[in-house]
Parts: structure tokens; sequence; C-alpha cells
């Protein structure tokens, strides 16, 4: 098990070190984490610019429930039903529904920057109907916790940039301060001076960041 | 129909409707579609929506469409998981795209016509037996819509097409499976589910017949196909199906059709069915419910009416949604924009005040090599409100040292600075607010004929309106003379002025004080001291002589005012930071001059970028910098009360008076009597009469 090599010394991973990383951390996570669905590993293709198969991990469609807002973003479309009226009567036969709760939706990613040396987490809400929700509507689902921790810490904030594969904007956490607090997480961890197992970088990783997005990382998973 | 009195009063059996989910990607890969392939062609698209079981006990399923839904050009989707079939939860279903092409084709589509179309698939597939082979073709689906893509947004309405029965089903009872199979069925339909659901052939299958047997409870899943071998005695049927919705006590829209399609092949008047829902990937037999169905017999082959278009908020109208936010690359590139001025706010200064920056309007007199260096430096602030004023046409030596213009500006009879330099400024950042003004500046000691007063007194009137509707005035002419009246003006009205100038190596970037006028208008509720009240200098305040003519009989260099290179982006450069300086300083134009030797250290609360110098003179040749402060003098011909008092009285002929005569400035302000006095001491004085004077420092 020779991991010594691939984290560097500076907080830093190397490639192969994110792909070991990463398999590990999704195995944790499908073992200690049952109130989720699991990572899954999403390998990309045809990508003709580089030589390595690049994978990113892939959270999908976490559901949070919040009560509707009263937004009136919806303009009267004008389009006239009359055509309807004129077609039939009320079609019992179809519930009808109370428009209750929305669901929101939200995908994470997790992808390696190669410029940066370390992982970074995008992600994106949506609405059930795909609408794309911005981030103040975001911040509003995030625990209290979280969107304490986004305006505190000067390592966390939130920038929306293109994704790096699927080429439209998602907001990230903006990676750089990451390699300085993995350092601190690091030598506060290691006894005797050991560097972090290359198993434990990603868990280590998402246990702070994935606080700020809401998503709690079991403690069992740090072992 | 039979008469059962025991039975439960009976209800109309209602579906719970199925609602569309538009994934943004699906816009996207639309869009592409549209511009490199369909063009105009608005024949209908096949296209693919994907659904699955509901898996969640709050929350339904939806319809999707993702950008694998469009039939694939190309490299569009190389990037994307592998679409297709296998892939649990993402049942592919077939559907079609009516796309037009204005709104107007929108709004008149005829919408019961074309439901009424795909309807019709469907009753031939049924009929036809093809929906046994390939069930997902009952859930065939419509959407129209109409793409904007000028403005990136897009207006859709899907249809579910729903083949009513007529009388309606009615529901016998309905209930979760859990309490209707005993607890070795349950187990046995769960374990069998979930085979269903793991197997790669079968997971997208979306309607299914659970055949119980009665001897041993166990519980078998076949196709629909597979009907005629599921007859017999110790068997429990049940159609199954995957039911996106999550609702306890009704049944999802799938089973519209499933019933249709029930009646129609298998003349069956009670129909138990299944609705299969999940929840973390696995059978969820509370959630799924078996409900039996009681429907009327038909002999009437035609095909029946349709239901099914989606209701948007409970009210029957089209969706919409607008993506140029993340689709229209002029939004994409404010946002990276600002995206780094933010970053630079949040690592390093975190008081930095970006509103201003982005509000200020800026105009720049001269689109030369200052002018093109300070534009560019400008925007790189977040500053996107530039105007620029030049009398003259991009020259052939001109643009390997202004920084906007190319080759092809000085082709031909060559372009106008100012319209060029905006066209540049677009070409960078296509939401920049630039415009361009080819106008000369009068000044003094360039006299003027008559016939001339007119359109030299509406240029004083353009210039005076630009600087008043606009906050910050750069000063980036090249002669000491055309820097007159724009410093005259901006005294007048009170706006920050920044003035560079170069000489062969060295250069001066200063910043005007304010106005004398404004001292008692504005400064009322402005704490100062004393020493803060007294107003900075200007270009001009210094000086015991008035601008006069300095081009003319020079020589050509002199004329031409040759600069080394480097000079010009120093001190273009210093010249923002200078303004920004300003407009991150509390004070403003009224911030006092610091001098780099008398600074406590730089970065105060009051000024996060630093000290805010008065003027800044540098050189080349010594490659040395210093700051210099100096105030300003009642005697300026520029800037001095009594200059502005004038003007303000006399306006325009005043200005013709300067521009006619230049020592009138000089008696005006006293220069005169100065020089009168200074000349009356009989000191061996040598012609001092500086050629530094002609030239621009």
């Amino acid at each position: 098990m020779d991991s010594a090599g691939e984290v560097l010394n500076d907080g830093k991973i190397t490639l192969e070190g994110f792909t070991v990383a990463a398999r590990a951390f999704a195995d944790k996570w499908k073992r200690h984490n049952l109130s989720f669905p699991s990572w899954s590993w999403v390998p990309l293709i045809n990508r003709t610019l580089l030589k390595k198969e690049e994978c990113y991990l892939s959270l999908e469609k976490i559901i949070i429930l919040s009560s509707l807002e009263g937004s009136a973003e919806e303009e009267s479309l004008g389009v006239t039903a009359d055509w309807w009226e004129k077609e039939e009567s009320i079609d019992h036969t179809v519930l009808v529904q109370n428009v209750e709760d929305e669901a929101h939706y939200y995908d994470y990613h997790i992808v390696y920057s190669a410029s940066y040396m370390v992982p970074m987490l995008y992600f994106r809400g949506y609405s059930s109907d795909g609408k794309p929700l911005s981030l103040d509507v975001i911040k509003r689902d995030l625990p209290s916790s979280s969107v304490s921790l986004l305006l505190e810490s000067k390592w966390t904030f939130i920038t929306q940039e293109e994704h790096p594969y699927l080429n439209r904007p998602w907001f990230k956490l903006h990676p750089c301060g990451t390699e300085e607090w993995i350092k601190l997480l690091s030598e506060s961890s290691s006894s005797d001076g050991c560097q972090m197992p290359v198993e434990l970088y990603l868990v280590s990783w998402f246990s702070v960041v994935g606080q700020v997005v809401g998503l709690r990382t079991p403690l069992e998973m740090l072992i | 129909m039979d008469d059962k009195r025991e039975s439960p009063p009976t209800m109309i059996l209602q579906f719970a409707p199925l609602n569309s989910s538009v994934d943004e990607g699906f816009w996207h890969s639309f869009s592409s579609l549209k511009l490199d392939k369909l063009g105009i062609d608005d024949s209908p698209i096949s296209i693919t929506g994907f659904y699955a079981p509901c898996s969640h006990p709050q929350v339904s399923n939806h319809l999707t469409l993702l950008s694998e839904s469009l039939p694939s050009s190309s490299d569009e989707q190389s990037s994307t998981e592998s679409t297709s079939h296998g892939n649990r939860n993402k049942c592919p279903v077939p559907g079609t795209l009516y796309n037009t092409n204005t709104v107007e084709s929108f709004t008149k589509l005829d919408k019961q016509s074309l439901l009424k179309s795909e309807a019709n698939k469907i009753w031939e597939d049924i009929q036809s037996g093809k929906a046994l082979e390939d069930c997902a073709l009952l859930s065939r689906f419509l959407v129209i819509s109409f793409a904007d893509l000028k403005k990136w947004s897009f207006r859709y309405w899907f249809a579910f097409p729903a083949l009513v029965l007529d009388p309606p089903a009615s529901l016998v009872e309905l209930k979760p499976a859990s309490e209707y199979f005993t607890s070795e069925e349950a187990e046995s339909v769960s374990a069998a589910c979930n085979e269903w659901r793991d197997s790669s052939l079968t997971t997208d299958v979306p309607f299914f017949l659970v055949s119980i047997s009665s001897d041993d409870s166990k519980a078998t899943i076949r196709h629909l196909k597979d009907w005629e071998a599921c007859q017999g005695d110790h068997q429990k049927l049940l159609f199954g199906f995957y039911d996106p919705c999550h609702l306890p006590s009704n049944p999802g829209w799938p089973l519209r059709n499933y019933l249709a399609l029930i009646r129609s092949k298998w003349n069956l008047e009670t129909v138990w069915f299944f609705c299969y829902r999940e929840s973390r990937g696995f059978a969820d037999m509370s959630l799924s419910l078996v409900g039996q169905a009681s429907i009327t017999l038909s002999s009437d082959s035609s095909v029946p009416n349709s239901v099914g278009w989606e209701l948007n908020k409970g009210k029957r109208a089209p969706r919409s949604i607008s993506l140029a936010n993340s689709m229209d690359p002029t939004r994409l590139a404010v946002s990276a924009c600002d995206l780094n001025l933010k970053l630079m706010r949040w690592r390093a200064l975190p008081s930095l005040d970006l509103n201003v920056l982005s509000s200020v309007k800026c105009l720049l007199l001269g689109a030369g090599t200052l002018g093109c260096q300070v534009a560019r430096t400008l925007m790189g602030w977040g500053i996107r409100n530039i105007t620029f004023v030049d009398y003259g046409k991009v020259a052939m030596s001109n643009p390997v040292r202004q920084s906007l213009y190319t080759f092809e500006d000085c082709v031909g009879r060559g372009e106008f600075k100012a319209v060029a330099a905006v066209k540049s400024l677009k070409q960078i950042f296509p939401a920049v607010e630039s415009s361009g003004v080819v106008m000369a500046i009068p000044m003094p000691g360039h006299p003027i004929s008559s016939q001339e007063e007119e359109s030299v007194l509406g240029d004083c009137k353009r210039l005076r309106d630009l600087i008043e509707s606009h906050d910050a005035v750069f000063l980036l002419t090249d002669t000491r003379e055309s820097r007159w009246l724009p410093s005259l003006l901006c005294a007048n009205a009170n706006k920050i002025a920044i003035n560079a100038a170069l000489g062969f190596d060295s250069y001066m970037v200063m910043r005007h004080g304010a106005g004398p006028t404004s001292l008692t208008d504005d400064m009322q509720n402005l704490d100062m001291n004393k020493a803060g009240r007294q107003r900075l200098g200007c270009y001009f305040c210094n000086d015991v002589v008035a601008p006069q003519d300095s081009m003319t009989d020079r020589t050509l260099d002199q004329q031409c005012t040759v600069t080394r290179p480097g000079l010009a982006p120093i001190a273009g450069a210093l010249a923002v930071e200078l303004l920004v300086g300003v407009l991150q300083h509390p004070l403003g134009i009224y911030a006092k001059g610091d001098n780099s030797s008398s600074s406590n250290g730089g970065n105060t609360d009051e000024s996060p970028l630093g000290i805010l110098p008065h003027q800044i003179r540098g050189s080349v040749s010594q490659f040395s910098q210093i700051t210099l402060l100096g105030q300003a003098s009642n005697s300026c011909t520029a800037c001095s009360e009594t200059v502005v008092s004038e003007y303000r009285e006399k306006g325009n002929s005043f200005v013709l008076e300067a521009i006619n005569h230049p020592t009138y400035l000089e008696d005006l302000t006293g220069l005169t009597e100065l020089k009168k006095a200074a000349n009356s001491f009989s000191l061996d004085w040598e012609d001092d009469e500086d050629d530094d004077e002609a030239v621009d420092m």
C-alpha cells in the first residue's frame, strides 16, 4: 500500500492519488452513509485532448424540500386556453393537485484540478421542472451552519465557473485555499509526522468541504 | 355491469398527472442542434424522454429531458455518461418535439390535433400489438416549443397523451402493497422486482406482469407479451408498472394507457394493478400500491378521446425558462470578469468597493498611447463606461504603441481613433459601454477666425456637456495647451481629473484638486481640518505663463512628442490606479495628498489600497519615481477662483478671449502683475524660458 508518493507534503495530491482516494471515499460513503445514495464514478471517454482516462465522482438528485416562496416569476404568457374550452369538459379522472412544497434537486461532482492539484467540489441545484436555482435560493436551502461557514471562513467561497467537462456554469467551492487547510488537517491528525494516507485524503477533504454545502461526513468514515 | 351489492361504493379512478422536468443540458444541446444543423427547419423531431419509478416518499419522479434526449449530433455528448438502455434510472420513452420558429406560430399550433395524432400512434401500437413488444410506447409524449436563440429563452409545453376510457374506470380498492400481499408474497415480489431492476436487459422495461403462484407464494415477473403463459388457475396476476407518483392514494399517469391496452387486448373487466415504487434503489412494498380497477368493456375499436396537456402551476399555460445567464456568451464574460474582481476582494482587499467601479463613467480626452493604455487598465478594474474624445485618425505608426489599434485600422483612409478605440474595446469585452467623439479640443494660443467661432464654441459646449455627464476625466492629449480648457471645465464642475503627460524618458501623473467653488458648496458636511480645506493644485497651478502655442516652430521630434515606448504603459497604468485610489477613498476628490515618505506604512482602513498621492513623477533613465504634493495657486490660469468665476459669468466670451489672447489669462489672474513685480528686481536672470515648458511635463 504505497501511498507515500501520492499525497504531497504541501496538501496537494496527484491524479493517481486522487483516483485511489476517490474509490476509497466512495466505498466508505456507501458503507457508512446509508441515508444518502452512493457516489458513482463517472469515466470520461473520448476526450481527445487527454491521454489519461479522467474520471470524477458524482452524487446526483439529492432532494431538499422547501416550502414555496411566493415567487412571482411566471409572466403570464398570454396564451389563451380557448381551444381547451371548446374541446371537452373537465376530465374528472385527473387528480387535481395542490401545488405544495417545492422539491429542489442537487447534483454534486468531485473533480480533480490538474492546475491546483487538489480536488474541487462542483454543484448545482434545480427545481423539479429543471430550472436552475440561483445561488441565493441555494443558500436558503443550506443549513445555517453552512451559511455562517461561508461568510466567516476565508477559505470557503462559492464561485460560478464553467464545469470542466459539461461546459455549463456550475457552482464550485473555490480551491485556492484547499492545500493550506489540508496541510493543517494532515499535520494535526498525524501523530508521528507521517503523512495522511492517500485513502483518507478525500474523506478528510470532504469532511470540511461537505459542511459548506450541507453534506455531513459520518465520523466512521474518518477512521 | 354486474352489480355487487356488497362491494364498497366505487369512486372514479383518479390518476396523478405526470410532470415534466427539462434539464438545462437539453436546451444547450437543442440550441446547438438548431444553430448547427436544423436552421429554420421545423419538422417534428423524435426525442427520448426518461423516467423511473418513484424513489422518494414525498416527491414524485418526472419525465425528464436531458441533453442525450435529442438525436445525437456527433461529438455533442462525448463527455456525458453513455445514454441508452440498461440504465435503471432512465427508462427511455419515445416522444416528438415540435419546435416553431416564431412565437406566433407557437401560439397558433393546433394543440388538439397534435395531441390527437400522438394518441393515435399509441392506439395503433396497442391495436397492432407493437405495444406488447415495446411497452415504453404506451408512455409516448409530445412537446411543443419555441426557442428564442437571441435571448436564450425557451417556451415549451408537454403533453402526455392518455386515452380516455368512457365511462371512466372506477377504483374498487387501493392499498399499500405491504398490506395487500402476505409477507411471503411481499418478500418474493420484492426479490423478483429487484432482480428485474438489476438486470440491464429488463431494468428499463416499465410495464410488466407479476405472476404469483398460489401454491408457494413465489412471484415471477414477465414481459407483457407473455400474458398467455401467465394464465392458469394457480396464479394471481397483477399488472405492474413503474409508477413515478409517490402519492399513497393515487396511481400515476402511465396506468391510463396501460388500462386502455388491457381492455383492448385482453377484455378484462377487473384489473389488479401494481404501482411499483422504490426507495434507496430497492423495491419498497409500503410505498408501492396494489389496486383493483373496474372497467367497462367496449367493442368500439375507434380511437378514444385523449387528454394530457400538462398544467403549469395549475394553469393551462406553457412553461418558459430563461437561460441567458448560462448560455449567453457575453453574460458569461461579464460574470467571469466580475468573479476575478470578487476574488481580489475576498482574498486581498475585503473593503474594496466594487460597485463604485462598475458605475463610474470615465471620459478619456485623447485616444493615443496614453488613452489606449488607460482604457485597457480601466477595463481590468471592471470599469465599463468609457468615452473617447479624439480628433485624429489611426496612422501607420500607431498600432505598435497604441494598444487598441491594429493594422487594419490604418489601411485606406484610416479609421478615426475615437471610433476604432470603441470597436476595439467591444471586441475585448462585449458588455462594455463605450462611445467615441471625433472632436478637437479648443486651445488657447491658437487663435481662430470669426468664421470658426461658432463651431469652436460648439465644441466648447460639447466638451462641457461631456465633462458634466461623466464622473472622471483623463487628460491624455499630447500638448500642454489642450489641457487648459478641460482643466477649467473640471474645476468648474468639480469632476475628478487625472492628468498624465510624457517627456522623452520621464512621465508625470497627477490628480487635480477639487474645484474652487466646491469648497463652499459641498463641503459643509464634510469634516475636514484646516490643512484639508486647502485644495490640491492642478496641472497649471505652478505655471507662471499662460498656456500658449507650443507646437508651431518646433522641430519635428518636438512636435511629435517622441517618447520611450515603456513610458505610456507605466503612466497610463499609474493614472488608472490613481483614479481607483480616489474612488475608494472616503473623501474622494477631496482626499488630501500623501507622500510616500510621510505615510505610516501603507494600507489604512481609510484607504485600503495604500497612499493616495497628488503627483507622481518618474523617469526610466533613472528607474526612479517620487511623489509630490502641491497646493492650488490663487493665480492659476485654469482652476483659480478668479478664472472659474469669470468663466461662469462671461461664458463664451471668456473662452474666446482666452483662446485668442493668452495674455488675457495672465492679466486676469494677476500673473502679469506678478511677473512685473519679479522683473522689477534687478537681478541678472538668464532668459530662462525653459524648453521644458514647451514640452509636456
